[in-house]
């Protein structure tokens, strides 16, 4: 062992010093040596220690442990690794026997190491009392999602009855089923499609927030135009935008636009992004909607001159439930799509982010992996 | 063209039959599972439209049960549970097609003409 020579000139020093209790007994239990730390920790003096037998330091609980311990290290002559014991008052401490050998090899004294250990069991038990806590936490959390998202499941089930007759009778009406309409009556005819349609969103939107809060989202990938499915999705959207007397404008600079991904779900973001931009920009508004390639990349924007995001909104636009500006609330949703558009966008290795200014508008981009095979691009 | 509704609520069961009426179908209900089995065997329909949740036995079984009798049969299972994977599971046991509800009176459309082989409208 190196450097074991500079222990020796320093024995005295380091027994004394270290903070640990060391006491030295001969088989009659009689103590021989304590260390610093033992009158530090006692109050006792040398001459109430050495000499003394160790029942008449010890207290008599502590005694019944520790005496048998001793007995076991004279007579195996092995010492015992350790327990801990609790000190009336509180303390808990940590004790080892070892054996000290005489030249012969026979055993005649043994040294007790003793450790304080009340401050690491006080932790330990903090520590055991918050491990528990949690767990509770965490098994009450899980029965109230479990609770959610089985109130969620039936209140979404509940409302896709009634939407399916009013959807159905408003088709009718639609298609010319149920007579002749005059004017007045196809225009509010389309009122209620428009709200019927929002409400149908609601619905999916509510079960999707529940899917994809899951991770349950599975895509069903096939490769797809993306330039029709912009236009398809405006298209969609023109009735809605026309009522707000909006220009939607499309700008195509991708040469070949097809892409690996899930037509559906890239069409509910395109629809959330667009929906959003006719929302929150007042009547007679601008929006434009660019496709383009960059890095491998399929990148769409789509920027309107609408009101804009306030600054300390910015963080909480993807979060689950946000609405922006409180008034007119009537009209805004419950705040879902932007949070499934970017679980979306994510699941296809893309990317979603915004820039806006309070009063000039706002400019969302998301970009999604051409993906595919080389014989498709 | 026989077409057969099963729905255990009857707004639906009457909201479809008057929109699949107006549209030129011969309509025919059942509102359970055990209802639609004897009904497909008495009238041989050419599409059923299903749904899943029925007290009794439910669409899923009824959708195998009639496939026994008529492994040709066009089922469409139309449901308003969105429980992940039973669209998969509804096609796995044979259905022809799935709609969620609500779903456009087109697309329902696009489904039976797609049946090619059994006669049009």
């Amino acid at each position: 062992m190196r450097g074991i020579e500079i222990v020796h000139g320093y024995q005295e020093d380091i027994i004394e010093t270290i903070p640990s209790t060391i006491l030295i007994v001969d088989r009659g239990r009689e103590v021989l040596y304590a260390n610093r730390n033992f009158y530090l920790k006692s109050g006792k003096k040398e001459k109430d220690v050495i000499g003394i037998r160790l029942s008449k330091i010890f207290s008599p609980v502590l005694m019944q442990k520790l005496d048998k311990k001793i007995q076991e290290v004279f007579s195996t002559a092995e010492p015992f690794e350790g327990e801990q014991i609790r000190y009336p008052g509180g303390r808990f401490y940590f004790y080892r026997i070892y054996p000290l050998r005489e030249a012969g090899g026979a055993v005649s004294k043994a040294v007790i190491f003793m450790e304080d250990i009340t401050e690491m069991t006080r932790l330990e038990e903090e520590l055991r009392d918050s491990y528990i806590k949690l767990e509770n936490a965490y098994a009450e959390l899980k029965e109230l999602d479990g609770i959610k998202s089985e109130f969620v499941s039936m209140v979404s089930h509940e409302l896709r009855t009634p939407l399916t007759v009013i959807n159905s009778y408003l088709e009718m009406f639609e298609d010319g089923l149920l007579g002749d309409l005059s004017d007045l009556q196809k225009e509010k005819i389309q009122l209620i499609r428009s709200q019927t349609d929002t409400m149908i969103q609601l619905v999916d939107d509510m079960l999707d927030s529940l899917r994809i809060g899951a991770r349950r989202l599975r895509l069903k990938k096939e490769l797809t135009d993306i330039e029709d499915m912009i236009c398809s999705v405006i298209a969609s959207l023109s009735r809605l935008a026309d009522l707000r007397e909006h220009v939607i404008s499309f700008r195509c600079e991708m040469a070949d636009a097809r892409i690996e991904c899930d037509p559906k779900r890239i069409i509910q973001v395109l629809s959330n992004l667009l929906t959003n931009a006719i929302k929150y920009t007042p009547e007679r508004g601008r929006i434009d909607v660019v496709l383009k390639e960059e890095n491998g990349y399929a990148l769409v924007s789509v920027r309107d001159n609408g009101i804009g995001i306030r600054e300390e909104d910015r963080d909480r636009v993807f979060d689950k439930f946000f609405v922006g500006m409180e008034e007119s609330r009537a009209d805004m949703g419950m705040g879902l799509g932007l949070s499934i558009a970017k679980d979306i966008v994510e699941a296809h290795g893309g990317r979603i982010w915004f820039e806006s200014r309070v009063g000039e508008g706002s400019t969302f981009y998301f970009t999604l992996p051409r993906g595919g095979h080389p014989e498709h691009t | 063209m026989k077409i057969l509704v099963v729905d255990d609520a009857p707004f639906i069961v009457r909201a479809l039959r008057d929109t699949l009426a107006a549209r030129g179908f011969e309509v025919h209900e059942a509102q359970s599972g055990e209802e639609a089995i004897s009904a497909y065997r008495d009238l041989k329909p050419d599409v059923v439209l299903m749904d899943i949740l029925m007290p009794g036995m439910d669409g899923l079984s009824a959708t195998r049960e009639i496939l026994n009798i008529d492994p040709a049969a066009n089922i469409i299972v139309i449901t308003a549970i969105g429980k992940p994977g039973l669209e998969k599971e509804c096609m796995d046991a044979g259905a022809k097609g799935f709609l969620m509800k609500p779903f456009r009176a087109r697309a329902l459309m696009e489904l039976i003409d797609s049946f090619s082989g059994r006669g049009g409208r």
